[in-house]
């Protein structure tokens, strides 16, 4: 069962939208959905005021569906620790999307704003476009980023990309910014193309694998060996890699590895083998 | 002035000796009276209700430097509970450290009415009094950190108490404090380059100095300046296994100087400083060699520093200690040292059930409540945040109430600690007289309020009304209920003003900060000596580091006299 | 004529408290003890073709004199009906006024955010992230034998922060550097220029090269001595005075404090330079650190603001942590305005976060990238806008700018500033610290007055009287929209 969204304008001001997600529309009429509230900046409103809704939910989270079309950038938190059921979104996308989401699916065609499924703990994100910072990361001060489920970007990621994750798999295939990983405690992180350095920063364990341009490895990271392939959720990924690991800082044990045809520039560190 | 009539509730005034017995409280222009009469009066009917005199709270960080660095560290811990605004209340956050206005709103909601804060560093004292203004409702006072200042500690090392005391007197005035507050003394002026004292009669470095001579001088000096509450004192060790002894050697220091059978020193968050063993692993409580010295000595008051299971911030003036807790931890740490005077350290800690050492430390602050037999000795408190949040309160009073909410506790705590733990030995059951004697008598008693803690005419018309009945209800086999009756009063009055309706604040009004001004003969220090010393030790002026009256927003100091 | 004592100084963060002023006629004629920039603004502040003396209102295009009432009615009106305004400034007002501003913000469900947002907000969220250990200015002058200034000029930026509060200071255990500064000047330059070098405003001319590269300075290895190491990107003023300059290269900061943490914790490097300094080089430096007794780093924007920014931040904050397992070391910001640090103060205690919280659903909501100025700016979020003692039209990138100036703009500010001229209602205020007093917290967060020395023009108004007007009529206005909607 699905219901479909639209936005009736333009947003000027941010419209916090926690509650589009199928846990909330489930099993509810369109015209209850239609008076579920919604800020749009400091002014209550509800979903009808500022959406067109049509279609029919399901019984349960799992057997509803949610499909958004538009310009959405300043919508922020739809799916919110959503359990099951599924997003589509047509369109670009503000921040907050999927945070703290534990199940389902969310699926963009457009660009996503920053901490894209921030603290998840399970479900799939996939977007086809863009995204900002922060993917997979914590709330500012705490400890615990991302600790469950796959994001799937086709499109580049900014900066901190699965800044304190814990676990779980984040793929880009476009380029990311500076410090993947930073701080990660555990999980995966792989990025199809290049990444503007320092990946891995502070880093205590996990597995972070760079087949682009990474720019620069921290001289706080040890280098062990030469690799022919890498696997990444179960699947292989040849290299060659140089394979790293650290942060020595923070007693990490974690490992980088950075394709070897993309990174001329470390052939140094061959000379340890 | 409202005029309130507080009818047929079940009373609880032990400064008064009253215990449960059914009766009228009267209240005009903010004072406790005799009757009151007239169309006017406001009737509250509390009949199956408990009065009580509003709580009182000797220890809790709620205001000042170190406070609010700890809330800068820790928005993760704001943004899991907050609080919108109202029309009679402005927003804030929680959750261990809570914004202050968020404070005051919490504590009044649970029928407090006055908070201490008790770690005030003499250079910001503008901003702890700053934040105290921002805290609605209740009244404060706080205790300037006077164990480390290099002019105590050398007038001390020199023998010269009279000095000592009119410096003493002069920071109390212009800091606006209340009490001399003493943190590991001399260990946090080693802490300046990285270092501690390792006991009561180690040397501090830089100062012919010991702890033991710290705590003595300064006792002294507080019976000179007759200051309404004893020195207030966080024992050199806390949090180490084995303090224990310290702890015992620190309350027998000053056996001596006791004249008249009256409390001495306050040793605070006791259970933190209750430890035996040599390390963590052989840890355990001495929660019964300290209670047995309590039970045969007078000269001494303690607090809790009860554990409680949960997220939490801790935050002492204790700067060497507060390191060792980021090593045991490897949480985020904050130190900051302040100059001349003292330091201070923040760690965000968890204390869980499953593991040995902060099971058995929940154990030890009940153990003490237990069994020290005389209520008035020891006072309910969390050390807010340290040992856990404020508003844990309401479980702590179930803990002491019921043995049966003990036991289901006891459930799920470590198994080893479980089985070394006193408390199934321990069959005492707190009565609520004895609650109110724990939670604001006793409190107002040991911090020498003399209009606080009661409700005898005369007194503050502080007062909470708890929906609780003890006529129809088993308390003890009821924890429950004693802990929702006590997490939302159905009436707080301060002032003589309902502030507080069914667990709701319905009125938001602000409260005093109390301080002493200590008069005495003649000029108690001599202001060019002071000054030039000032200028040598200090790097703001003399005259910027005074705190003027106008700065406190509703003032209230207490005149003392002191005999110098 | 009357001579004003303990002054403090509504400049920077060193915000000192012992400028003399002499008042003659309510002016100020003479100051005492101030550096270039106090001076330069306890004489010319009052510059009447730099001050609007009376409220203006934007009508058919241009500023035009209006009432105060008008005035205040307008600006209430602006932001009671906007539905994400927001509050930006704060850094060089009293904690009073921030107070009343906070209170506005909750009231209209506003965001508020202060400079620090764009200067030391990295600094702040990396505090965050890893802790600080850190202390008040007097225990660095008291007990600092090793002081080391990172991407910070305070000779140009904080003048007077080395004289007060660390290299040439007199502390009881660790005495001033100033003799050996002056030794070594002697023999540089000879006997004659040494009597007019003493003179730290003559220092520039006479300056004593430091020692960069692979010459390292025994002194720097000797145990008794107060030590000043400068860490930059390029060679600044306060290079000149250091025992020991290293030059960075551009935007390799976080790399070289990786490194040194390395050091710190006997870990090998496995490369030989690291952002241009040779890892030889690079271990005498953490040996100093690791030998003083009390080190200190200061930092800067010049490394918030360096490639990598918050994390740079990150990674020096746990260096310093973790030098504290060997020795006592601390870190502090090089906080830019006299209150900024104020202004996270109070907003802390209020709402629990120190700058960019957003009121917007009746609660503080804080996450910066979100909720601050620059970044709502930049998306083009807001839809009005309230600037107070700062001049983001003439700091902020030309996006954010623009998208502030095209929604109402209300613009508190003693004076004509490049923001104040782009704005719809314009608010002139009186100087605080000059013409107002209050509270101001110093950069190590030590509360202290500002004084008011001589009386403000007639008809002008504090900042915190202005808002708590605004807030008066905001309240007003929204108690008669209740009214005609029931």
């Amino acid at each position: 069962m699905t219901v479909s969204m639209r936005p009736k304008y333009l947003f000027k001001v941010p419209v916090n939208a926690r509650n589009i997600s199928p846990d909330a529309f489930a099993s509810q009429t369109i015209d209850k959905i239609k008076k579920f509230e919604v800020w749009e900046g400091n002014k209550k409103r509800t979903l009808g005021e500022l959406f067109e809704i049509t279609g029919e939910s399901g019984e349960t989270p799992k057997e509803t569906s949610i499909q958004v079309t538009g310009d959405l950038r300043r919508v922020k938190r739809i799916g919110e620790a959503m359990t099951e059921g599924e997003i589509t979104i047509e369109g670009n996308v503000g921040m907050h999307l999927g945070e703290k989401m534990k199940g389902g699916t969310i699926t963009v065609t457009g660009d996503v704003g920053s901490w894209l499924g921030a603290m998840m703990k399970g479900g799939t994100i996939t977007v086809k476009g863009n995204v900002g910072d922060y993917v997979g990361a914590a709330y500012r001060g705490s400890m615990k980023g991302m600790m469950g489920g796959a994001i799937i970007i086709y499109g580049n990621a900014g900066n901190e990309v699965g800044c304190f994750m814990r676990k779980g798999l984040i793929k880009i295939y476009g380029s990311a910014g500076q410090f993947v990983g930073i701080h990660m405690h555990n999980g995966t992180i792989f990025v199809q193309g290049d990444t503007e350095g320092r990946a891995g920063a502070s880093i205590i364990d996990g597995k972070i694998v760079i087949l682009g341009n990474a720019a620069s490895v921290l001289p706080s990271f040890t280098f062990d060996d030469v690799k022919k392939k890498v696997k990444v959720d179960g699947e292989e990924i040849l290299g060659p890699f140089y394979s790293f690991t650290g942060d020595l800082v923070e007693k990490g044990n974690g490992k980088l590895y950075v394709a070897k045809a993309k990174n001329q520039h470390l052939d140094f560190y061959e000379k340890y083998l | 002035m409202t005029e309130l009539l507080i009818r047929n509730g079940f009373v609880y005034d032990p400064i008064n000796k009253i215990d449960g017995e059914k009766m009228d409280i009267a209240v005009k222009n903010g004072k406790i009276v005799e009757k009151i009469e007239g169309k006017r009066v406001k009737k509250i009917n509390a009949s199956g209700m408990m009065v009580m005199p509003g709580g009182v709270d000797i220890h809790s960080h709620i205001a000042g430097a170190k406070v609010n660095l700890g809330r800068l560290l820790r928005p993760e811990d704001h943004y899991k509970d907050v609080e919108p605004r109202t029309s009679k209340t402005r927003s804030g956050v929680g959750y261990s450290i809570p914004s202050t206005f968020t404070t005051g709103y919490r504590y009044a909601k649970m029928g407090w009415t006055m908070v201490m804060d008790p770690a005030m560093p003499p250079l910001k004292a503008r901003h702890t009094h700053e934040e105290l203004n921002d805290t609605p409702i209740i009244d404060k006072a706080t205790y300037p950190l006077l164990g480390d200042s290099w002019i105590v500690l050398e007038t001390l090392s020199e023998g010269r108490i009279d000095e000592c005391a009119a410096y003493v007197a002069w920071e109390l005035n212009a800091t606006k404090g209340y009490a001399i507050k003493l943190v590991n003394p001399g260990g946090l002026e080693a802490w300046g380059f990285g270092r501690n004292v390792s006991n009561i009669d180690d040397t501090v470095p830089n100062f012919n100095i010991t702890p033991r001579e710290i705590v003595r001088g300064l006792c002294k000096v507080n019976q000179l300046l007759h200051l309404p509450h004893t020195i207030h004192v966080h024992t050199n060790n806390l949090g180490k296994p084995g303090n224990y002894e310290n702890t015992l050697k620190t309350m027998q220091c000053v056996e001596g100087l006791n004249h008249n059978n009256r409390p001495l020193i306050h040793i605070t968050h006791c259970q933190f400083s209750a430890f035996a063993g040599n390390d963590w692993r052989t840890f355990e409580s001495a929660a019964d060699k300290i209670a047995n010295y309590i039970n045969a000595h007078n000269h001494v008051t303690l607090d809790m520093g009860q554990v409680v299971f949960s997220d939490t911030t801790t935050m002492t003036a204790d700067g060497p200690f507060q390191f060792i807790l980021y090593q045991l931890s490897g949480n985020k740490w904050i130190n900051g040292d302040v100059e001349t005077e003292t330091s201070s350290g923040i760690v965000p800690f968890h204390y869980k059930r499953s593991s040995y050492v902060h099971a058995t430390q929940w154990s030890i602050g009940l153990e003490l409540a237990l069994l020290i037999k005389d209520p008035w000795k020891i006072l309910l408190t969390t050390d807010h945040p340290n040992a856990g949040p404020f508003i844990a309160y309401p479980k702590i009073i179930s803990w002491l109430m019921s043995r049966k909410a003990r036991e289901k506790m006891m459930k799920r705590i470590n198994k080893k600690a479980r089985s070394k733990s006193l408390l199934p030995t321990i069959d005492r059951e707190y009565t609520p007289y004895e609650i109110a004697i724990a939670t604001r008598a006793g409190q107002a008693k040991a911090l020498g309020l003399k209009d606080k803690g009661h409700l005898g005419v005369g007194a503050d018309a502080d007062i909470a009304i708890y929906d609780l009945n003890p006529e129809k209800t088993d308390l003890n086999a009821n924890p429950r209920l004693i802990r929702r009756a006590f997490k939302h009063a159905a009436y707080t009055i301060k002032d003589g003003q309902i502030v507080v309706k069914g667990g709701e604040v319905v009125k938001s009004i602000s409260g005093r900060t109390f301080w002493v001004n200590v008069e005495a003969e003649k000029a108690l220090v001599e202001t060019r000596i002071l000054k030039e010393k000032f200028a040598e030790y200090y790097t703001v002026q003399y005259e910027n580091y005074l705190v003027p009256e106008h700065n406190l927003a509703v003032s209230a100091p207490i005149q003392v006299h002191a005999e110098v | 004529m009357p001579i004003v004592k303990n002054v403090t100084c509504p400049i920077c963060g060193t915000f000192c408290d012992d400028i003399e002023l002499t008042v003659k006629k309510n002016k100020v004629v003479d100051v005492k003890n101030a550096c270039a920039m106090g001076e330069a603004k306890f004489l010319n502040y009052s510059d009447p073709h730099h001050r609007n003396l009376n409220p203006l209102i934007r009508r058919n295009g241009t500023l035009v004199e209006t009432s105060w009432t008008e005035a205040i009615k307008k600006s209430a009106k602006i932001l009671a009906e906007a539905s994400y305004p927001l509050l930006y400034g704060w850094s060089s007002t009293c904690c009073e006024a921030i107070s009343a501003g906070i209170e506005l913000a909750e009231e209209i469900g506003g965001v508020i955010d202060n400079t620090s947002s764009v200067c030391h907000g990295p600094s702040i969220l990396s505090i965050q992230d890893v802790g600080i250990s850190t202390c008040t200015l007097g225990q660095i002058r008291h007990r600092a034998d090793l002081i080391i200034y990172w991407g910070s000029d305070p000779y140009s930026a904080h003048p007077r922060h080395l004289e007060r509060y660390t290299a040439f200071t007199e502390g009881r255990f660790q005495p001033s550097e100033w003799k050996r500064y002056v030794s070594r000047l002697r023999g540089v330059i000879g006997k004659k220029k040494l009597e007019r070098a003493s003179q730290l405003a003559l220092m520039e001319e006479f300056s004593v090269p430091p020692i960069t590269g692979n010459q390292f300075p025994p002194t720097l290895e000797t145990e008794k001595e107060r030590k000043l190491i400068v860490i930059d990107a390029r060679r600044t003023h306060s290079a000149e005075f250091a025992d020991y300059f290293v030059q960075v290269e551009p935007n390799k900061d976080y790399e070289l404090l990786q490194a040194m943490r390395m050091l710190v914790k006997n870990e090998e490097l496995e490369v030989e330079k690291v952002a241009g300094v040779p890892v030889g080089v690079l271990e005498k430096i953490v040996d100093v650190m690791i030998g003083c007794k009390f080190g200190v780093l200061f930092f800067g924007v010049g490394l918030t603001m360096s490639s990598g920014k918050l994390r740079n931040i990150d990674a020096a904050l746990a260096l310093t942590r973790d030098l504290n397992f060997a020795t006592k070391f601390v870190i502090m910001p090089m906080r830019g305005h006299f209150n900024v640090t104020g202004a996270n103060m109070v907003s802390i205690w209020q709402t629990g976060y120190p700058f960019s919280v957003d009121f917007s659903q009746g609660f503080p909501f804080y996450n910066p990238g979100e909720t601050s100025a620059v970044d709502i700016l930049s998306r083009d979020e807001s839809d009005a806008a309230l600037v107070i003692a700062s001049d983001p039209v003439a700091n902020f990138p030309r996006v954010a700018a623009q998208n502030l100036v095209k929604n109402p703009l209300i613009v508190i500010d003693p004076e004509k500033s490049a923001t104040a001229l782009m704005a719809d209602v314009v608010l002139p205020s009186t100087f605080v610290g000059i013409e107002a007093e209050g509270i101001a917290y110093r950069m190590d967060g030590v509360p202290l007055p500002l004084k008011r020395v001589v009386k403000p023009p007639k008809g002008l108004l504090s900042d915190e009287e202005i808002l708590r007007r605004i807030l008066r009529e905001v309240r007003k206005l929204k108690r008669s929209q209740r009214r005609s909607n029931a």
